[in-house]
């Protein structure tokens, strides 16, 4: 036996390489097998599949902005990598608990070869993520309200926190011999994924972290963005690759290949960590690109029928679902107003990921603003900023309104929408149809007095023909300054309100 | 008789996974001493969150208690199984007692949860430990079922939270409304982790040939 177990490492040495490779590569199938049907690696992914089809569906209201979109594949694959790192570490520590260490000793294959193998069999789960990835992606992509692009980097960001997970799981394995190790490391890893989530990515410590969601504000332009996503995939992959090579060094591989790939991929690691610290904070450039992007943004116009529509070029195929909503209100107004040519521009609060400021209302007349975000509450919103205007002449105009011109402006907003009602209580900030309210919209919100509401919500209910007919034949009374929601309630045939307007 | 007893708490208290208890029970006190150590004042919600990591750590080292590779051959010896595994259950109850009564001074008492519920769910959690770790000695010829029940029990504390619907919440912050009906749900599930727990305490007689665990 023990000659056996001398002679193994020479024949291993000079045995052909060709069919060392090809044991190490049927190893590395084995255990790759056996490591996606393990328990925990098959829940996970089970419950990673439900979330993707639970959540992708609804998703952004069906409107998602793929540079945003691209980040929201990253969370989930870390459930999957701590389930990897268990199970791969509980792998390489098999012949602990089977007492076959020395038994495997004597086979031609070296130690450090099998811990190849294993180092090797994570690289199907991380290929499977990126599969689970690609599929989540793809499905926002190809929903018809898509826009943008999403970054590659972005995307890797979730195969390579796996493919880091299991590798680590095998260095641990090598390291202590006992297979509560990686469960117990588990649990301080949990509180720094959760940290690390939820930290921001303002400095370059939170980058460390292997995902960075920031969240909050709106969607911007790809441009705008200041993600060190690349840098921060450099970073996951050389952290990926120095766990495997610094497992084989430990499991015995002393040869010049490892002690090279150890120092080559903790280089890797080490550039990837000090760029994105350097990425993380905005360069002089950017912060200038986003400050004109918020005051003065370089928007790509085009007209549609009497409208001009100006948008950040990514979001130029949003244009026809605008001029929709803008067609279907104008079509509903009397007077000049019917006629007018509105500009609608697109405009950002905030051009970083963190704060979420309020976009200040135009005061030109004629001018509309939009945001980025599009589908759910957000049509409604568009659809009251652009009667604002129409009602009132400028959007800054719109936000001061208090007297009975509110009940013509809501009835503009609201009367086209497939569910009126539904729509008024979703434009509303406290989801109610009575009482005060305020109104959301793209700028600064408008107000509703309880009297203005139960108008509203008399007009809504009769058939709409009938009350547009009313609208356009009063038109220049129901658009007059001054007029009380009582006279407007009377001009459009509804009963008036039991109270005089009064605004908080 | 009494020798005998004494004998037998010697041996089993020899054969106890005492390296990997002394693991987690240090990882555990760390944690807890993480806001004492860096002189953070976390708020009541994050020391909560940092106890029930300690009690997760804690139930993980506990998820070994009954592996034990002379299972085989002690199968028929006249004390039972079910003595065994509470005797080995006896030995730490006590230091885990301590252990946790350590991990709660650690934490800030600025922020410290209601003891007596979050003690609770440390029971909890370590009793569904011990109690995963009887079943898969019950149902399975495994020697050592630990890393098995530790992988399920991690599986199901990152789940669980996640997926939980509202009326079945569990983890819950300490001004919560839900907080009370919440800990209800962990007394029932108490229960059910002791009745588990005890049922699959003895040596099944026809014993189905279930391949082991790992």
């Amino acid at each position: 036996m023990s000659a056996v177990a001398v002679d193994a490492p020479v024949g291993a040495g000079t045995g052909a390489r060709g069919s060392s490779n090809g044991a190490l590569l049927a190893l590395a199938r084995f255990e790759a097998r056996r490591l996606l049907t393990r328990v925990p690696v098959v829940v996970a992914f089970v419950a990673y599949a439900a979330w993707i089809v639970w959540h992708t569906p609804g998703s952004w209201d069906g409107h998602p902005a793929l540079q945003e979109a691209d980040r929201d594949t990253q969370a989930m694959p870390m459930l999957v990598g701590l389930a990897v790192l268990v199970s791969a570490n509980f792998a390489a520590l098999r012949p602990v608990r089977h007492g076959t260490e020395q038994h495997l000793g004597v086979l031609a294959m070296p130690a450090w070869r099998r811990t190849a193998a294993h180092a090797l069999s994570v690289v199907p789960a991380a290929l499977l993520t990126a599969v689970c990835v690609g599929g989540q992606f793809t499905w926002e992509a190809l929903k018809p309200g898509a826009v943008g692009h999403g970054s590659p980097a972005e995307l890797a960001a979730g195969p390579l926190v796996v493919l880091a997970a299991g590798t680590i799981g095998v260095l641990v394995a090598s390291l202590v011999r006992s297979p509560v190790a990686a469960p117990l490391l588990v649990v301080p890893l949990l509180y720094l994924l959760v940290l690390g989530s939820g930290s921001g990515g303002a400095d370059g410590v939170s980058w460390l972290a292997p995902v960075v969601v920031q969240s909050g504000g709106d969607a911007l332009p790809s441009g705008l963005l200041g993600r060190p996503a690349a840098w921060h995939a450099l970073y996951l992959a050389g952290i990926a690759l120095c766990a495997a090579f610094l497992a084989l060094l430990r499991a015995g591989g002393r040869n010049v290949a490892v002690r090279t790939g150890v120092a080559l991929t903790l280089a890797l690691a080490v550039a990837g960590g000090v760029l994105q610290a350097r990425g993380a904070q905005p360069s002089p450039e950017l912060t200038a690109a986003r400050e004109r992007a918020v005051s003065d943004p370089a928007l790509r116009c085009t007209e549609r029928g009497r409208s001009t529509y100006c948008a950040f070029p990514e979001w130029a195929p949003r244009v026809g679902v605008w001029a929709g909503v803008v067609d279907r209100v104008q079509a509903l107004a009397g007077g000049t107003a019917r006629e007018r040519r509105l500009v609608v521009g697109q405009r950002i609060g905030a051009a970083d990921l963190v704060s979420d400021a309020a976009v200040p209302p135009r005061s030109e007349p004629g001018r509309v603003t939009v945001g980025t975000a599009w589908g759910g509450n957000r049509v409604p919103e568009f659809s009251s900023a652009v009667a604002a205007v129409l009602v009132t002449g400028s959007e800054k105009a719109g936000g001061e309104l208090c007297d009975g011109r509110m009940v013509t402006l809501m009835w503009l907003s609201l009367s086209w929408q497939d569910d009126p009602m539904d729509a008024l209580r979703r434009v509303r900030l406290d989801d109610s149809v009575s009482g005060s309210a305020i109104v959301l919209s793209p700028t600064e919100p408008l107000s509703m007095t309880e009297g203005q509401t139960d108008v509203v919500r008399r007009l809504l209910e009769k058939p709409a023909g009938g009350t547009g007919e009313r609208v356009k034949a009063h038109w220049d009374e129901l658009t007059e300054p001054g007029v009380t929601t009582a006279r407007a309630a009377e001009l459009l045939g509804v009963a008036g309100p039991r109270e005089a307007d009064s605004c908080e | 008789m009494r020798v005998a007893a004494v004998d037998l708490a010697g041996a089993v208290w020899r054969t106890l996974p005492r390296r990997v208890l002394a693991a987690a029970g240090a990882l555990g006190l760390l944690i807890a001493a993480v806001p004492a150590a860096t002189g953070a004042e976390p708020t009541p919600w994050q020391t909560l969150t940092l106890l029930r990591g300690v009690a997760l750590t804690g139930a993980l080292g506990l998820a070994f208690l009954l592996d034990d590779p002379a299972r085989h051959l002690t199968a028929p010896v006249p004390v039972r199984r079910p003595v065994r595994q509470a005797l080995r259950v006896a030995l730490v109850a006590p230091l885990a007692a301590l252990w946790w009564t350590a991990a709660l001074l650690l934490v800030p008492s600025a922020s410290r949860p209601p003891a007596g519920a979050i003690t609770l769910e440390a029971a909890v959690v370590a009793l569904l430990a011990l109690a995963g770790a009887a079943a898969a000695v019950r149902l399975t010829e495994g020697a050592r079922p630990g890393p098995a029940v530790a992988a399920a029990l991690l599986l199901a504390a990152v789940l669980a939270p996640l997926s939980l619907p509202e009326d079945w919440a569990l983890f819950v912050a300490p001004g919560d409304p839900r907080w009370a009906a919440a800990h209800d749900r962990w007394a029932v599930l108490l229960a059910g982790a002791v009745v588990a727990g005890a049922w699959c305490g003895p040596e099944p007689l026809g014993r189905r040939r279930w391949r082991g665990a790992g």
